[in-house]
């Protein structure tokens, strides 16, 4: 295998690897571009989805099909719990950003312990078997679980994109996002667009669960740690970008695992870290390409005033 | 006379509800004061389907002593708390085992929770056994800390020395979890096969939160080995053999004693072979006592243990805990960690029913046979015995 079929390798892997991370990306995003909230109940529900269609498919022996619609109804069961006993009350009291903070992490925290009592500690699989056969093509090993996620991850994200630009409900999320309080005054019921939000981040909660639960053990813990990722892919593709979140965890994903041609495999973990501390440092509204044409800017202007000193 | 008869019989029934209750206090004191340890494993967290397990070891030798009267009539008890399988709740655990519950020995596992327990001990001369954490290092950790389960140095140079010197593999590739628990047994692993003349062609590390191994997977691939150590942990060793396998992986795979997981056999299915795990515990084939254990697991839980050869292990400390208790109260020594740990030195050789022989040596370690087992046909079957 030549050096570029091991970066194709690695970059097929990891595209594929990540979509259940971009699909949580694209949950939080949405939520918090439409919500205005950095919603950490999402791990919570990510757990509820996960235990759903577990509890339906291995317990009760369900097929896989009506695991996965009952896991989408009990994780929009959740997130809606979430907006009238938590989100309004908070509004109503107009509470600080911090409290929402404190409440949807809290949530997560008790929906993770919940879980954990109804269905033990010990991580599961959805399925008794996690290996899937694999096609080799050109030199690329791919999985069908690798080709079933990036067809997950594609269609989920086409439809967003058209749901957004050609559904009224679509457009009705963006004025939401854009100034609710308005959008009440030309008649569009923030709180109806809020509940399809909610609606739509359940399918991409939903989906990502079962692919990561396809292909690994999970337990009711797991999804906290998942979403950081997600948390640093939102700041990195900038606060209100779904789609740029999206791309921003593509991204990351491939940097994460192409990083280990050039550093030690054993610090690869803190890429993502460093990649959160300067993004929250120098790019608090995001990376995006006016960011870069601006530091290419002030890079010249620093060159040139040094040379004049000089 | 009626006031004085109705008198007299007021102070007899107060006689007599006071001579009870007095009887009653007086044949309670008599009774023995129960001998208490301390057990501070994972309960709870990703490693709960092992410390689960731990526990249950233990509770049943305690039962079965108890049942036999106890550690001359004074009947064993057992606190149990939670350490997450984290060092900083492992330090908690400890500290209120030692200044709440006042125990003068604990049964404690995984590498960075022994560890971290460690200096907390010795300060407080707290005798402090480790039950399965294989890091190199538990052997290191201070004058009260042991290990009674022999540590990555035996099953992991067993499985490497083995590997090169019966199975012919010259060209040998490591990857492990990076933390406490992969990187001694990963060194152990690359020393051992250096030593008995292999090479070791790739050595790469995967973060605990990675769901992706491609990079690690991929340079293991190039380098061409004949055999792949991977020394990780439960939640996350089926996802990285199944990377291996998926990126065309057919070498022989081996793990430490951790490896002997039979969920993983299940959800890998064939794709798992060929595998090789040790074993520092004996099997049904080698020990007549375990057939009836493996029973007592299927009847109790409908089920075996996740982690059998460690659960044999743990029945088999809380044996030894109680001989330690005997030892000091037959010397009318006060029951404290430092008197434990005298008895413990004392004893050094003991004979289990689980594990067989056991002699506490002055390095801290134990030194057992490594029974090596393979995957055939979705089982673990036994290869050979290293002794």
């Amino acid at each position: 295998m030549g050096e570029a079929s091991v970066v194709v390798q690695i970059c097929w892997t990891a595209l594929s690897t990540a979509i259940p991370m971009i699909l949580f990306a694209v949950a939080f995003s949405l939520v918090l571009k439409v919500v205005k909230i950095w919603n950490f109940a999402q791990a919570g529900f990510m757990a509820v989805a996960f235990y759903a269609m577990y509890a339906t498919y291995n317990l009760l022996q369900w097929p896989m099909w009506l695991a996965v619609l009952i896991g989408l109804a009990l994780t929009l069961i959740a997130s809606l719990t979430l907006e009238p006993f938590g989100l309004d009350v908070l509004r109503r009291r107009k509470s600080p950003h911090l409290t929402y903070f404190i409440l949807t992490l809290v949530m997560s925290l008790f929906l993770a312990a919940f879980l954990s009592m109804l269905f033990g500690t010990e991580p599961v699989p959805l399925t008794p078997e996690i290996m899937s056969p694999v096609k080799i093509v050109g030199s690329i090993v791919m999985s069908h679980w690798d080709l079933r996620a990036i067809a997950v991850g594609v269609v989920l994200l086409l439809l967003l994109h058209q749901f957004i630009i050609r559904t009224r409900d679509g457009q009705y999320m963006l004025a939401v996002a854009d100034n609710a309080e308005l959008a009440e005054l030309y008649g569009i019921s923030a709180k109806r667009t809020r509940i399809v939000t909610f609606f739509a981040a359940s399918i991409f909660i939903t989906a990502g669960m079962w692919l990561a639960g396809t292909r690994g053990a999970i337990n009711a813990h797991m999804p906290l740690q998942m979403l950081i990722f997600a948390v640093v892919a939102t700041l990195l593709g900038g606060t209100g970008g779904i789609f740029t979140s999206a791309l921003a965890a593509a991204i990351l994903s491939l940097i994460q695992a192409l990083s280990v041609l050039v550093i030690p495999s054993q610090w690869q973990g803190f890429v993502l870290y460093v990649f959160l501390f300067v993004t929250i440092l120098f790019f608090p509204k995001g990376f995006n390409v006016r960011n870069l044409k601006l530091a290419a800017i002030l890079g010249k202007s620093a060159r040139v005033m040094r040379a004049g000193q000089g | 006379m009626m006031k004085c008869t109705r008198l007299s019989r007021i102070l007899m029934l107060s006689a007599l509800v006071v001579g009870t209750a007095l009887s009653a206090s007086f044949a309670w004191s008599q009774a023995k004061a129960p001998l208490r340890f301390g057990v501070a494993m994972p309960l709870t967290g990703s490693q709960a389907s092992y410390g689960l397990d731990f526990v249950e070891g233990t509770r049943w030798a305690v039962a079965d002593i108890n049942a036999k009267g106890g550690v001359d009539g004074h009947p064993l008890e057992m606190v149990v708390l939670d350490t997450v399988g984290d060092p900083q709740a492992g330090i908690s655990a400890a500290n209120k085992l030692i200044h709440v519950e006042k125990v003068p020995v604990i049964l404690t596992a995984w590498s960075g929770v022994v560890k971290a327990i460690a200096p907390l001990a010795n300060r407080e001369k707290m005798l402090t056994l480790s039950v399965g954490a294989s890091s190199p290092e538990v052997a290191k950790l201070g004058d009260y800390v042991y290990t009674v389960t022999p540590l990555a140095d035996v099953d992991v140079k067993a499985i490497a020395s083995y590997s090169f010197e019966k199975l012919g593999k010259k060209r040998g590739a490591v990857l492990y979890l990076n933390n406490e628990s992969g990187v001694g047994g990963a060194r152990t692993f690359r020393s051992a096969f250096e030593k008995a003349g292999g090479q070791i062609v790739a050595y790469e590390a995967y973060d605990a939160n990675a769901s992706d191994y491609s990079g690690a997977v991929l340079k293991i691939r190039a380098a061409n080995p004949d055999v792949i150590h991977v020394q990780g942990l439960i939640v996350d060793m089926p996802q990285v053999i199944g990377q291996l396998r998926q990126m065309g992986m057919n070498q022989l795979i081996t793990s430490y004693i951790g490896g002997y997981y039979p969920k993983m056999v299940q959800q890998l299915g064939p794709a798992i072979e060929p595998y090789m795990a040790p074993n520092v515990a004996p099997g049904p084939q080698d020990n007549p006592n375990i057939p009836g254990f493996i029973e007592r697991w299927q009847k109790t839980k409908g089920r075996v243990s996740n982690a059998l050869p460690y659960t044999q292990y743990m029945y088999d400390s809380g044996l030894l805990v109680a001989e330690l208790f005997k030892w000091v109260l037959k010397n009318n020594l006060p029951v404290t960690g430092e008197n434990m740990r005298k008895a413990l030195l004392a004893i050094k050789k003991f004979d289990f029913p689980m594990t067989g022989s056991m002699e506490i040596s002055e390095d801290h370690e134990v030194k057992k046979p490594v029974y090596l087992l393979v995957v055939k046909d979705g089982k673990f079957v036994p290869l050979a015995t290293v002794k």
